[in-house]
Order: structure tokens, then C-alpha cells, then sequence
């Protein structure tokens, strides 16, 4: 009697460890399509101890012993890492892609505005004192410093939108350290009362891969079964259950953009020497390629017009004035191609432009318009003419930004190959999970069978008579 | 290894993407016949596109204003053949005038004639494109003769680039020409001579100026030849600018222009790829258990 009641009993049990398999099947499929999430599996086992009954164990049925996730370490280990250096190049490849400043085919680019500058200028050259080829020189001169001044507005734009994209990922990364911070307490506590908490883990490693590819942080397990975060150069991020907040102040040495800084818990910022993934590729394309390029185009714009000027003052215009600027703003070589104009006494009468050499040959000495045209293919401060600076300053652009598109294929590359070895062991198979379903659901019909033979069993004892 | 149906969803996702980026700038340049647009799309091509094209705009300018001072040249060349013109005919009067057989009024009748002939060669040294002077130099912007033959212009040439850096003189030295600046022939001088001699039938005055128009001729000659030389020198660097940007053109038509076969079998090639891709990709994703459990 008492044997029956104790099939009754463990096939309860057995039922429900073939309910909590159905079940997590089913929460598997539910979140099949979940960032982060890693399939589970209910992992059941026969319960112990057996019943000794006149010298053999009799088996008491199955029962539920845990709920496992499907990881693997070493993958997870990985992973971080190269997430971070895709992010890093994939950011730093679109934020030049982006840039179209220094595209030779766009119209009105700054070699074409070059190249009308010292056509206009041949042109002169050959009829000083013809007013109308005089004004079109002096346009043409127009025309090159704003080409000047919206090309390096165009390359500064950039930098100043990547400050806006950094200023704004901030506080998302902060938030995402907190929710770090948080969720290692709350694993912890889960983890005290017995069980394993494999959905906050879920989240815990999603926030680890979020903040991989916005920082480059890396994770480091602890004894504990924490996770900290140190960002590259070993500064840490995210410690146990403390946070660190990462904000940007404006650099007054590198023309106001943005700087990064770190606060510790408790202590005051400081600056943030090294940062990788996302974050760490837009500032590498801000502070890089993007800023050699700027600088270039300063160094051009303040060599060709110290060599114009140099040309030009030595001139006389069509009203006898000499010594005169033709462009002024290069005073100094940061911020020279912003500040590049045509000088205000040329522009208000033409007739200054020094087109000959001496007021005793006027009008129709282009002379000193000749020396002007010379410029052009006079050696700048770095040993290059005017258009081979120009490019020189296209080609080391072009050269960064084909590097980091190369990178970031390569770096996505590998970072699917491990995303797709993640999948492989974590993600969720809806032909495994039905497949898990139909298991669970034969084994419960089958358990519910033997309570019902059971149950039959004890009708027909309690029958007799 | 295990394959999910995220991996499955992941993978199509990607490999679509990957080729639809693909087929989208196959139809970028099918469409703007441009190999590349972003410097970083072929680096060291955007650098030569740069160089090459500051190359064509140069020699086009250069070829642009050698044009225009050979036909300015040519101006000058006209008048100068003009000027010999009226000269000879001034010879031919000087020596039929000189000849004792002629009489005072026939003498004032030829004094007549050159004096129209010295207005006629102020007139052609007067010549201009446009509104400038050629025979003026440099000073181009007056009448490069005054009323009684002085040349007040400058004692100098214009210059023309016929080559980057390379510049050539594009002018004619009317004073060298006409007045005999530098050890010549006062050829102006010479006629207002004529002229006098004739007015005063001075038979020996008239025959004394026979030389100096004679020298006057050959000045000019070698000043017509002068000019035949650079405009010579001009139509060859206009020849060679123009075939100099011709080749920079070529060469960044090389560097950027797609061929066009090449891009209709590349935007074909994309086109197949992702048509392919797709097909698969639904192919692949009918599969599923879930079709197939009652």
C-alpha cells in the first residue's frame, strides 16, 4: 500500500521536473530572438536515495535538480574584446566615410578653386589692365579662400559632430556601468538564496557586451562571481559593485574638443588617458586622420598665401599702390584655411591687385601677375607645390580611411566569427526546443500514465473484499 | 556545429546587406561613371586625380593665353605688314621722285602720298586688341607714338608662359622696329625726311633717303620674322599645352571614369549575386519543424 503511494508521490515529482523541462523549453523559444539571452536547458536526474526494499533498490522517479545555461567560457572570454575593436574601426571607418571635404570630385573642391586662382592670374597676366579679366582674378581669389574656408569648416564639422556623438554615447555608457554595478549585487543575492539566476546573467553578460562595444572595456571575473570592467590601459570601469563615470570636458589644447575624464567612486575626475571600442574609434578619427587633415590644409592655405603675399606685395597695382596683401587671416598656421579672405582693399577696388611690376609700366604689365602665377608651382614649407600638398593631404585622408575600412571588414569579421560561435553553443534552436517539447510532453503522458496505473492499482485493493 | 535559426536569420541578414552594398555602388558607378568618390574608396588615385588635374587646368591656361598672344601677334604682324607695305611703296616714290626728270609739282604730289603713307603707319602703329595698344609693350593702355613719332612706350616686351615656368616674349619692340632703338633706323624719321625732301623738291634729299628706307625694309623684316618666330614659338607651346592637358585629362579619366562595359558586367554581377543570395536565403528559411508537426 504504502509502495503504491509512494509511485503516486514521486511520479508527482516527476511530472513537475517534465513541466519545469516543457517550461523551459518554452521560455528557450519565447526568447529565441533576445539579445544576450543563452538558451537554457531543465536538467533532471533520478531521485535519491533509492528504497531498499528486500534486498533491491526500487528507484523513486526523477526530479528536477537545476536549470542550466548553455555558455562557453572561453568564447565569452573572447568575445569582449573583439566586439570592441570592431566597434572602434567600424566608427572610426564611418566617421571618415562620412567626410566629404577632401572628395576630388566634388564640385567646387578646393584643387578646382586652385586651379581657377592661377588661370585667373594667367589670364591677368597677359592683360593687366583689362578691368573685367582684373575682377575675375580677384573673384577667382575669392573663391579660393572660401573653398579654403568650407574645407576645413567641412573636416572641423566632423571632429565637432564626433564631440556631439561622444558627448551623447556618455551617458548611455555611465547608465550601462551602473546597471553593472547593480546587477552584480542582484546576482549575487540570487545566487544566495541557491539557485543559479540565469536571466540576470543574461543581462549581465548583454550589459558586458554593450559596454565591450562602446569602451572596449574588457571583463574580469572575480572570485565572487562579479564582473568588473577595465578600460584599455588597465583603468577600471566597473568594480564589483561600484561605478565609475566617465564625462567629457572641452580641451582647450586641442581647439576645444572634447577630453575625456574618469571618476572613481568617491574621488575626484581625472583625466582618461585611453578608451577603446566605439567611443575610442570616433576619437581616434577626431584626433587622427581627420586632424592631420585639418592641419594640412592650415599649413597649405598658410604657405601658398605667404607665398602669394610674398609675390604680391612686391607688385604694383593698376593705381600705382604696392606692398599691398592679397590674402589675408594666414597669420599663423592653426586656423589659417578658416580664416583665409581676400584682402578687404582688394576686394573694395581690383585695380590693387599687383599685376605689374613697376608703376612706370602700367596698365598692361602683368609681370608681377606672372610672378604670382609662379606660386603655384613654388615649394611650400614641405618641399611639395601648392596642388602636390593638397594631394598629399587627400592621399594621407584617403590612406587613413581605406586603413580603418580595411580594419573594421577584418574586425567584423572576426567578431561574427566568434558572434556565430556564441550562437553555436548559446542560442536557441526552435527544431531543438520543439524536439525538447515533444519530450517532455511524451514523458508527462507517460508518468501521468503510471499515477494512473498506480491509482487503478490502489482502486483495486481498496476493492477487495 | 549547431545552427539556429538566429544564426540562420543573422547569416541572410548580413550576406543580403553585404551584397546589396555591393550592388549599390556597382549602380553608383554604372550611374556617375566615377571608379571612386571618397578618397578613401582608392587613396593614392585621389592624390594623382589632385595632381593631374591642377596639371590639365595649368597647361589649358597656359595654351589659353599663348593662343591669345599669338593672335595678338598676328595683329601686330599685320600692321608691321602694313607699315612694309607703305614703306616700299615710299622707296618706290623716293626713287622715282629722285630722278632729275621730275618736276617740283610732281615732287609736292609725292610729298602728298607719304605724308598720307607716315599716317597710314601711325595709324597701323596704333593697332589693338582689343582695347590695348600691341606695339605699346608693357604700357599698352596709349597711343604708343606721340603726333611727331616719338615712341613713349616701354622700351620692353610683354611675356607669355608657354610652358610652367617657361615664359617667352609676346610683344614686338615697336621702337626697335620703327625708330631704330638700339642702333637702327629712324624709319619714321626717315619718311617725315622724305617727305620734307619732296616738299622742297630736293631731288638729293629725296635719293638720301633711299637708304634709310632701304634699312627701314630689312628692320622690319627682321622684325616680321622676329614675330613669325614667336608666334611660331606660341602655336608650338599652344600645341603642346593643349596635348600636355590632353594627356593629364586622359590620365585622370583613367584614374576615375569607370569603363562602362566593366560596370554594366559588374552592376550584372552584383545584380545575380544578391538575386542568388535571396533565393537561397528563402530556400533555406522554408524549412522549418514547425511545418511539419501536426
Amino acid at each position: 500500500m504504502s509502495d503504491l503511494l509512494q509511485i503516486l508521490s514521486s511520479g508527482a515529482a516527476s511530472l513537475a521536473a517534465q513541466r519545469a523541462a516543457m517550461a523551459t523549453a518554452g521560455h528557450n523559444i519565447q526568447n529565441a530572438n533576445t539579445p544576450g539571452y543563452a538558451r537554457q536547458r531543465a536538467v533532471i536526474e533520478a531521485t535519491l536515495p533509492a528504497e531498499r526494499v528486500t534486498g533491491a533498490y526500487i528507484g523513486q522517479g526523477a526530479r528536477l535538480q537545476t536549470i542550466q545555461q548553455a555558455r562557453d567560457r572561453f568564447i565569452e572570454a573572447q568575445l569582449p574584446g573583439y566586439q570592441g575593436q570592431a566597434a572602434r574601426s567600424a566608427a572610426g571607418s564611418a566617421a571618415l566615410e562620412a567626410v566629404s571635404a577632401l572628395d576630388p570630385e566634388a564640385p567646387g573642391n578646393l584643387g578646382d578653386a586652385l586651379s581657377g586662382f592661377f588661370a585667373s592670374l594667367r589670364t591677368l597676366a597677359q592683360n593687366a589692365g583689362d578691368a573685367g579679366a582684373r575682377q575675375a582674378a580677384v573673384g577667382a581669389a575669392r573663391t579660393l579662400a572660401l573653398s579654403f574656408n568650407r574645407t576645413r569648416a567641412g573636416l572641423e564639422d566632423a571632429r565637432t559632430g564626433i564631440d556631439a556623438r561622444v558627448a551623447g554615447s556618455l551617458p548611455e555608457v555611465n547608465g550601462l556601468a551602473s546597471s553593472l554595478a547593480r546587477l552584480n549585487g542582484e546576482i549575487r543575492t540570487a545566487r544566495a538564496a541557491g539557485a543559479e539566476p540565469n536571466d540576470l546573467l543574461d543581462v549581465r553578460q548583454k550589459t558586458v557586451d554593450q559596454l565591450a562595444t562602446l569602451t572596449g572595456a574588457t571583463p574580469v571575473p572575480t572570485s565572487d562571481g562579479d564582473v568588473s570592467l577595465f578600460l584599455p590601459g588597465g583603468v577600471a570601469l566597473v568594480t564589483s559593485m561600484s561605478a565609475s563615470t566617465i564625462s567629457a570636458v572641452g580641451d582647450a589644447s586641442n581647439a576645444g574638443h572634447l577630453a575625456l575624464r574618469i571618476a572613481h567612486p568617491g574621488g575626484a575626475p581625472q583625466a582618461l588617458g585611453a578608451i577603446g571600442g566605439e567611443l575610442g574609434g570616433l576619437l581616434d578619427a577626431r584626433d587622427g586622420a581627420l586632424r592631420t587633415a585639418v592641419q594640412g590644409v592650415d599649413q597649405l592655405a598658410f604657405d601658398l598665401a605667404g607665398a602669394v603675399n610674398t609675390a604680391h606685395r612686391a607688385g604694383t597695382g593698376l593705381d600705382g599702390s604696392t606692398g599691398l596683401d592679397l590674402l589675408d587671416g594666414a597669420t599663423a598656421v592653426d586656423g589659417a584655411a578658416a580664416r583665409l579672405a581676400v584682402a578687404a582693399s582688394v576686394v573694395a577696388d581690383p585695380r590693387r591687385l599687383a599685376a605689374s611690376s613697376s608703376a612706370a609700366t602700367l596698365p598692361g604689365d602683368g609681370q608681377n601677375a606672372l610672378a604670382l602665377v609662379a606660386t603655384e608651382a613654388q615649394a611650400l614649407s614641405g618641399g611639395l607645390d601648392a596642388a602636390g600638398a593638397l594631394a598629399s593631404v587627400t592621399s594621407a585622408f584617403g590612406s587613413a580611411a581605406a586603413g580603418l575600412s580595411a580594419a573594421a571588414s577584418q574586425d567584423a569579421a572576426l567578431r561574427d566569427n566568434l558572434v556565430t560561435m556564441r550562437e553555436a553553443t548559446s542560442g536557441v534552436s526552435i527544431e531543438e526546443e520543439l524536439i525538447e517539447m515533444q519530450k517532455a510532453q511524451r514523458a508527462f503522458e507517460a508518468i501521468s500514465r503510471v499515477i494512473q496505473v498506480s491509482s487503478e492499482m490502489f482502486d483495486t485493493l481498496l476493492q477487495l473484499k | 556545429m549547431r545552427v539556429t535559426d538566429k544564426m540562420l536569420y543573422d547569416g541572410a541578414a548580413r550576406d543580403t546587406g553585404t551584397l546589396r552594398s555591393e550592388l549599390s555602388k556597382a549602380i553608383a558607378r554604372a550611374s556617375t561613371g566615377a571608379r571612386f568618390t571618397h578618397p578613401g574608396e582608392a587613396p593614392a588615385a585621389a592624390g594623382l586625380v589632385t595632381v593631374d588635374r591642377a596639371r590639365a587646368a595649368r597647361l589649358d591656361a597656359i595654351a589659353t593665353t599663348a593662343e591669345r598672344a599669338a593672335d595678338e601677334l598676328s595683329i601686330a604682324d599685320g600692321a608691321l605688314g602694313e607699315i612694309n607695305n607703305a614703306i616700299t611703296r615710299a622707296r618706290e616714290l623716293a626713287v622715282q621722285l629722285s630722278s632729275s626728270s621730275y618736276g617740283a609739282a610732281e615732287r609736292a604730289g609725292g610729298a602728298k602720298e607719304v605724308r598720307g603713307l607716315l599716317a597710314s603707319i601711325h595709324a597701323s602703329l596704333d593697332a589693338r586688341s582689343g582695347s590695348r595698344y600691341v606695339f605699346g609693350g608693357r604700357m599698352d593702355g596709349a597711343s604708343p607714338f606721340d603726333a611727331a613719332g616719338n615712341y613713349v612706350a616701354e622700351a620692353g616686351v610683354r611675356e607669355v608662359e608657354i610652358a610652367p615656368g617657361v615664359y617667352q616674349a609676346a610683344s614686338v619692340r615697336a621702337d626697335v622696329a620703327l625708330t631704330g632703338a638700339g642702333g637702327g633706323t629712324d624709319v619714321l624719321a626717315t619718311l617725315e625726311a622724305l617727305a620734307l625732301a619732296l616738299e622742297a623738291n630736293d631731288a638729293v634729299g629725296v635719293r638720301g633717303s633711299l637708304d634709310g628706307l632701304a634699312a627701314g625694309t630689312s628692320q622690319l623684316a627682321v622684325a616680321r620674322a622676329e614675330a613669325g618666330a614667336m608666334m611660331s614659338a606660341l602655336d608650338a607651346a599652344v600645341a603642346a599645352s593643349q596635348a600636355g592637358r590632353d594627356a593629364a585629362k586622359a590620365s585622370v579619366a583613367g584614374l576615375i571614369d569607370v569603363d562602362p562595359i566593366q560596370a554594366a558586367l559588374e552592376l550584372s554581377r552584383a545584380q545575380s549575386a544578391l538575386e542568388a543570395s535571396l533565393t537561397a536565403t528563402a530556400k533555406g528559411l522554408q524549412l522549418s519543424l514547425l511545418d511539419k508537426l501536426g
